[in-house]
């Protein structure tokens, strides 16, 4: 029956199927919130209302010709997207949404993971410079570099805002955190500068306007992605959605108070938090421009990890009142 | 004038609200302005054959030809013309309806005019 | 990542229009730039001389989309002068009013461009959705939403009813209502200024020195506008006009500039519209041009636009040139491009405003290394560019 459960876990919910399809979803509102803030339509005709578009895109990119560019690495050039595939799907699995008894560690919950999703999360970000380097062509170079410059902005003050709700429950357990957010509700409230941090790092890790730089179609054509065509742009696009569901997710846990209640609330809580956090990312969207590198590192430096550093000193304050 | 956070956050919150603002074509379609230039149509029974369209049209698209001659009981010769019209060279100017004397050709309202086939394009007015 | 050449162009999703450029690139820093034009020619030129005046005007008409009006007025109103007519003046008002409908509907469109330029498409779907009241302005007017076909010799070809300038007060008061909040929005939302200020500076001695025009150069601070010094459709003597200029030189002072114009420009067209004199519209034209040459400008939407026509007594021209106002930009853009950022390239080259289908007339390319020029016919031209490729590994 464990046997069981695990592989349910694993390739059923909240793992493989569940994450396919819901990042589409979450695509689908994305897309359709972008267009209703544009005032137009968005996705109308594939499925109903265009639930199914997101699908059908990655469906058409699966079926077109793979072209690979004869100077290439072609080992690495292939393994690439697979590889950061798999460390996305890898952290989903981190998410405390389906607890078999909540009080015990197991392999998926255990003193720590806020560490090891942290770093499963940044995964992706070196697979995006090795997909620009082994490409060997000037825009994806250009791309690539421009990823890692980006990291160096935003990676630290991500990981200074994810420390605080873990000092102020004495923990390094998400299903803790979450519990113990469950259990005080109005101590969220402490963290909310903590989250707002998160929120634009969030967005800067999943590289969308105002951060899209890497791959900013005005000017390095298509970035790291430039020589990436059929099935390996699919997983590409199909990384960015599960990123963004999965990075919705740690902020909701570590900030928002994670999805209580066992295997069906929980995943009704998990919906709502996600859609919200994703409502604030594509606002976020609709009302900026692309800034350039130079200021984004300025930027970032300058106001986001003196913010978080704000963030921790307030929690250690508060946790020195604190019954 | 200063700098504000989210200065187009407003706007857009409200637009949550709004009917958008397109239309789902090709399922709803336009109506397009009277005078609209469309296609040229012609009337063989107001054509005197000046071939003044002819001369004046930038994309040699239009050809007319003497279909028929005849003598009625006075005497008067009538000619009937036809018009050849090429939809694929028309640049839609309209000059040829505003140089024939006789009001014989009027541009509708027709703006779709994709097609397979490249023989459906050329239209002849008898 | 030392020094490298970047290409941008031919094809590249920051041009609109085929153009080529090769930047010298130093990390993200842009050390030199070059660039190749010629890639959108059509002999239009040449098909000139084979059409008579009537079909000419419709062919210059579609030198460039944005821009069809500005050309058929500098054509039109060109070969009058050498006709020897004077438009009635009800049509000089309705050629003003064409033209400024035209600059209101190309600026907005230019919002737009720079908005999704520098990545930020919600301006450029608002601005596109503002636009779409005065393409339906012009569509009622001419029954096109480009290429409007209402200059002719000796006036316009359709006139305005009570109906339609009802309409099209409606229209403009409602632009005029909304114009205001982009001109804030350049200002003030932080993104957008930290994009656009400071940006591709052009100092008013260069832009005098690179014969910038239109509102590129105003934007330097330089009074340069073909209404106010060599008047035209009634500028001046029946239409009033205020030149607008910025002082900063740099893409914010441009779209200060445009957005201003746009305010202008509402207020010309309410003018006309309010006081359209009574009268014909057209007055009737000879097939035949008396011999002659004459040089006619018009204030284009990207600047100085100039039409020169020499006529030997037939219903052909001889000789018809263009030069539109883009091609005198250029020099002016290769200074703002050097010493900026590789980021900065789609945002200084849209700043202009660039129509390369206005630029590409014919050009003399001349060889560096040897100094002279080489005149191919089309059989050879053919067998060069197969061996060019060829020898590139491309089987042709």
């Amino acid at each position: 029956m464990d046997i069981l459960k695990v592989f349910l876990y694993i390739l059923v919910y909240p793992g493989l199927l569940f994450l396919f399809i819901y990042s589409t979803f979450v695509e689908w509102v994305d897309r359709k919130l972008y267009a209703k803030f544009q005032n137009r339509m968005g996705p109308m005709h594939t499925g109903s209302h265009g639930l199914l578009q997101p699908i059908a895109d990655f469906v058409k990119l699966m079926a077109k010709e793979d072209i690979v560019p004869d100077s290439a690495d072609k080992g690495l050039f292939n393994a690439v997207p697979v590889f950061a595939l798999a460390a996305v799907l890898a952290s989903g699995l981190l998410l405390p949404v389906w607890h078999f008894a909540k009080g015990i560690e197991s392999a998926t919950s255990f003193q720590g993971d806020i560490i090891v999703m942290a770093y499963l999360l940044a995964l992706p970000t070196f697979a995006y410079f090795l997909a620009g380097w082994t490409s060997t062509s000037m825009y994806a170079a250009m791309g690539g570099v421009r990823v890692l410059t980006l990291l160096f902005a935003y990676e630290v003050p991500m990981f200074l805002a994810i420390l605080s709700p873990a000092i102020m429950t004495g923990s390094w357990r998400l299903a803790d955190i979450a519990a113990y957010f469950q259990a005080h509700p109005l101590y969220m409230l402490f963290n909310l500068i903590g989250f707002a941090v998160g929120v634009v790092a969030l967005q800067a890790k999943l590289e969308r306007v105002p951060f899209d730089i890497p791959h900013a179609e005005t000017e390095v054509v298509g970035g790291a992605f430039t020589e990436y065509s059929g099935r390996k742009l699919a997983m590409f696009r199909l990384l960015a959605d599960v990123q963004m569901v999965v990075g919705a997710g740690f902020l909701s846990a570590l900030f928002l108070g994670g999805f209580p209640g066992g295997l069906i609330p929980g995943f009704i809580w998990f919906v709502i938090k996600t859609l919200a956090v994703v409502f604030i990312l594509s606002a976020m969207r609709a009302v900026t421009a692309r800034i350039r590198i130079d200021q984004m590192v300025a930027f970032s430096w300058q106001y986001l990890a003196p913010l978080a550093l704000l963030q921790l000193v307030i929690v250690i304050f508060i946790k020195g009142y604190m019954p | 004038m200063s700098l504000k956070l989210g200065a187009m956050l407003p706007e857009v919150m409200k637009h949550l609200f709004k009917k958008v603002a397109t239309v789902p074509y090709p399922f709803r379609k336009l109506t397009v302005p009277p005078g609209f230039r469309g296609n040229p149509v012609m009337d063989p029974n107001l054509c005197i054959g000046c071939q003044m369209c002819v001369r004046d049209c930038p994309s040699e698209a239009l050809e007319i030809k003497k279909e028929s001659e005849r003598t009625d009981e006075q005497g008067k010769v009538i000619k009937r013309f036809s018009m050849t019209f090429y939809l694929d060279r028309c640049s839609h100017c309209a000059q040829c309806q505003e140089i024939c004397p006789k009001k014989a050709i009027v541009l509708n309202d027709q703006f779709e005019e994709a097609a397979f086939d490249r023989g459906a394009l050329k239209i002849i007015y008898k | 990542m030392g020094t490298f050449i970047l290409p941008v162009g031919p094809q590249h999703p920051a041009l609109k229009e085929p153009t080529s450029f090769r930047f010298l690139v130093d990390g993200e820093t842009v050390v030199d730039a070059d660039l190749r034009l010629g890639y959108n020619h059509r002999g239009i030129e040449k098909g000139a001389e084979s059409r008579t005046y009537v079909q000419n005007l419709y062919l210059l008409e579609r030198v460039c989309g944005i821009c069809s009006n500005a050309h058929m007025t500098c054509f039109a109103q060109g070969v009058e002068k050498l006709m020897g007519l004077e438009p009635p003046k009800r049509g000089l008002f309705i050629r003003c009013l064409m033209g400024e409908l035209e600059r209101v509907h190309s600026h907005l469109l230019w919002l737009g461009v720079a908005g999704h330029e520098v990545g930020f498409d919600t301006f450029f779907m608002y601005t596109w959705r503002d636009r779409e009241i005065v393409q339906d302005m012009l569509e009622m007017i001419s029954g096109n939403r480009v290429n409007y076909g209402m200059q002719t010799f000796g006036g316009v070809r359709r006139d305005l009813d009570e109906m339609q300038i009802k309409k099209l007060l409606e229209g403009i008061a409602a632009l005029k209502a909304r114009t205001p909040y982009y001109l804030n929005l350049g200002a003030s939302e932080p993104t957008l200024v930290a994009r656009i200020a400071g940006v591709g500076k052009l100092p008013l001695e260069k832009a005098v020195e690179l014969n910038a025009v239109g509102p590129t150069a105003r934007a330097s601070g330089w009074k340069s506008d073909v209404r106010q010094d060599d008047p035209y459709a009634g500028f001046g003597e029946f239409i009033p006009f205020n030149i607008v200029t910025d002082q900063g030189g740099d893409v914010l002072a441009r779209v200060v500039v445009r957005a201003k114009e746009l305010m202008e420009t509402y207020n010309i067209c309410e003018y006309i519209l309010k006081n359209l004199p009574a009268g014909e519209v057209r007055v009737k034209a000879p097939r035949k041009v008396p011999e002659g040459e004459v040089v006619s400008r018009v204030e284009a939407q990207r600047g100085e636009d100039v039409h020169y026509v020499r006529s030997n007594g037939t219903d052909k021209p001889d000789r018809v040139k263009v030069r539109a106002p883009t091609l005198a930009n250029w020099p002016s853009t290769l200074y703002m491009l050097r010493g900026g950022y590789v980021a900065d390239i789609p945002i200084v080259m849209a700043a202009i405003d660039p129509c390369l289908s206005c630029t590409d007339r014919m050009a003399i390319i001349t060889d560096v290394k040897r100094g002279s020029e080489q005149v191919m016919d089309w059989e050879t031209l053919r067998k060069h560019g197969i061996e060019f490729y060829r020898k590139r590994g491309i089987k042709l």
